[in-house]
């Protein structure tokens, strides 16, 4: 005789979980190896069993999580999901559909003209299915892997000229512009509409980085690259 | 022609997958010998010398030999960049060994890339890891399925006995900075200890740890304000509460790995061990990278196991916690304590003795001597002050203290230990099944055991 307990386990929320801390390291690491901050400001920190480099500029890290609260609640959106749990094995299927294409980091020089966009394309699979046991170690050895790409990525790029900044823009579907307003009321962190100069590079070069496929999530990163950096 | 394949492969890993090519991670991945993959790499790096095809090659290098450093000679052992190649080679008084450790297109700003590129590769090839090792040992044998898990019983026992005491003094100490540099400290030690009293097979990765520290040192040193910054930053990653319980798993496992291991070569010991000072001195941070793997790699389950134990370990102190806190409350309490008296005292009574007690008892009062010559287990007379809390005439409850020679048994505390650790509304007396007993008035009605002489009262005072 199982017993069978219910619990609500809201599928969108762990994917939006993985998927910010993930984006988080991910940012840090980018402003590294891209020599955006000097190095000085950077620490070694563990995340999925590996070492990475995160900033310890309190400001800069309030920044980039301010910005990834926003960003969550477009990913968690879904709808509620419920799961039913036995005692001996759970399955969850949820369909989900997000709101957000892509959220890409865009390196801009001083000028505020972009010359490097790191674009993190993110679905989700048709059919979210958290059956399997060993899932979540299996996203981590995905994103370690990730993770790496980040951290060679010199090896494809040009270098970028001194004085560079960073930005994040979200790539959202129409509905999402009434949550954000929402959040943003919330979260007191105001997003604008990005300007047309801002997202538009002149003749880019793609260079792709890494794709995964897991079961709670599709991911892609790839580097848009303006062909002449120092002009 | 098997040279060339080998090339090719490597030509395209490192070309046209931009991969980092470490030589573990080759040997791997081919099946080839520790020492065939780096004579591999270094093969190649020569030819693409050669050929000056343009394609830009980074290096970087496991150097190691003794080094004089304050009067002691030590053992260094460094992975290293090319171009810091020659400064740390005349550092050293005698070069035991240089060859190549990895190859990529990248330059490398920090070696967490090298570390992230065997992790994998090691974790999925964990049952034969020393396959293409150099480091052999006869004696190092993996354990048969059933006799680790018994071992592992033995263990988590002595676990709970020993962590407790160190965690103890941790919480009493640990109160700001000074303290947790100190644990900092410690923790390498624990750390470095641990890597040294491991199989032979293991002291390939304490080499790669300290190599990695020392990367660190001599690749990025312009970085300037690192050793005192490196201290804080562990001890702000963690939390102090998280310090405390990895300074316990470190602890135990440390206590534990010794007491298991007994056949290690004492060759192996002795390189990381001297390897050991200088690799103290860095940031312990690196440490924590490998040490989880290795946590994760050798003891698979111990991690968990030694989470669980500490989380267990504060159960257990809470639950003790619980119940010596009615105990405080009888302050005419006599007991000597033995330990199971101590819970014995003040938690929901045992059955009264069989001599008649002076005032009335309710009417399941002889059951309890029918019930105790079934259970069977060791008992102990001793005389308690106990709340007797009964129904008189009136049918009203009426609690009394008074002192009686009892006898408890080591399983009656258990269950009341369970017992008074349930909330009252869930809590079941699986012993005396019989007693369903209202307990009206005092609004403890999910009781259902007044009648076995308990202390209602008990309740209130461990809220």
């Amino acid at each position: 005789m199982t017993t069978l307990t219910r619990q609500d386990l809201n599928f969108g929320q762990v994917v939006a979980d993985v998927l910010c801390e993930f984006l988080e390291v991910a940012v840090h690491l980018i402003l590294y190896v891209r020599e955006v901050y000097p190095v000085g400001i950077f620490q070694k920190r563990k995340k999925y069993n590996v070492p990475v480099q995160m900033s310890c500029h309190p400001e800069l890290n309030q920044y980039i999580q301010d910005t990834l609260h926003c960003v969550k609640p477009l990913l968690e959106k879904g709808g509620g999901g419920g799961v039913w749990v036995t005692r001996f094995w759970s399955r969850g299927f949820l369909f989900l559909q997000n709101d957000v294409e892509k959220v890409v980091v865009v390196i801009l020089d001083k000028e505020h003209r972009p010359v490097e966009k790191f674009v993190f394309e993110i679905t989700q699979p048709p059919l979210l299915s958290i059956s399997s046991d060993s899932l979540l170690s299996h996203v981590e050895q995905l994103l370690r892997a990730f993770i790496l790409k980040i951290s060679v990525c010199d090896a494809v790029l040009d270098h970028n000229p001194p004085g560079c900044t960073f930005t994040v823009l979200v790539h959202t579907r129409e509905a999402a512009t009434r949550n954000m307003e929402k959040i943003q009321v919330i979260k007191d962190f105001p997003w604008i509409l990005a300007d047309e100069q801002d997202v538009h590079m002149h003749d880019p070069r793609l260079i792709p980085l890494k794709t995964m496929t897991s079961d709670i999530l599709k991911m892609q990163l790839y580097v848009e690259e303006r062909a002449h950096k120092s002009s | 022609m098997a040279d060339q394949l080998y090339l090719e492969n490597i030509d395209e890993f490192v070309t046209d997958q931009n991969k980092i090519v470490t030589y573990k991670w080759l040997s791997y991945t081919l099946g080839v010998h520790v020492n065939q993959a780096k004579q591999m790499l270094y093969d190649y790096v020569e030819r693409k010398r050669k050929e000056n095809s343009g394609a830009q090659l980074h290096v970087t290098y496991l150097v190691s030999g003794s080094l004089i450093q304050n009067g002691h000679s030590c053992h260094k052992v460094a992975v290293v960049r090319e171009d810091k190649l020659e400064a740390v080679k005349s550092k050293l008084a005698v070069t035991a060994s240089i060859h190549v450790y990895s190859i990529q297109k990248a330059m490398l700003k920090d070696s967490g890339p090298l570390f992230n590129t065997d992790y994998d590769i090691l974790k999925s090839n964990l049952q034969n890891c020393s396959k293409f090792s150099a480091i052999q040992c006869a004696a190092a044998v993996p354990r048969a399925a059933a006799e680790s898990s018994s071992s592992e019983k033995c263990e988590q026992s002595s676990l709970q006995v020993s962590s407790e005491t160190p965690a103890n003094n941790e919480l009493t100490t640990n109160g700001h900075s000074p303290p947790t540099s100190k644990q900092i400290f410690q923790q390498p030690k624990g750390i470095m200890g641990m890597f040294a009293s491991k199989a032979a097979s293991k002291t390939q990765d304490a080499n790669k740890e300290t190599k990695t520290e020392t990367k660190e040192v001599t690749n990025v040193s312009s970085t300037g304000n690192k050793p005192p910054g490196k201290g804080n930053v562990m001890s702000n990653f963690f939390g102090k509460a998280a310090m405390n319980k990895l300074k316990v798993n470190l602890d135990s496992e440390q206590a534990v790995k010794e007491e298991k291991i007994v056949e290690q070569p004492p060759v192996s010991v002795t390189e990381p061990k001297l390897a050991a000072p200088t690799g103290l001195k860095k940031s312990s941070k690196k440490a924590e990278p490998v040490k989880m793997q290795q946590k994760e790699k050798k003891r698979g389950k111990r991690a968990e196991l030694s989470d669980d134990e500490t989380k267990e370990t504060e159960n257990m102190k809470k639950k003790r916690r619980r119940i010596k806190l009615p105990e405080s409350d009888s302050s005419e309490d006599e007991v000597i304590p033995d330990s199971p008296g101590d819970y014995e005292a003040e938690s929901p009574s045992p059955p009264p003795p069989p001599s008649p007690p002076p005032e009335p008892v309710p009417k399941t009062e002889p059951e309890p001597p029918s019930f105790k010559s079934s259970s069977g287990e060791k008992r102990k007379r001793k005389r308690v002050l106990k709340s007797k809390t009964f129904v008189d005439d009136e049918g009203c409850i009426v609690t009394e203290k008074v002192y009686e020679s009892e006898s408890c048994t080591d399983s009656e505390e258990e269950l009341k230990m369970k017992t008074s650790v349930h909330r009252p509304s869930t809590m079941i007396v699986k012993k005396e099944p019989k007693e369903e007993r209202k307990v009206p008035k005092k609004g403890t009605a999910a009781l259902g055991k007044a009648n076995r002489q308990v202390s209602i009262t008990g309740f209130f005072q461990r809220k």
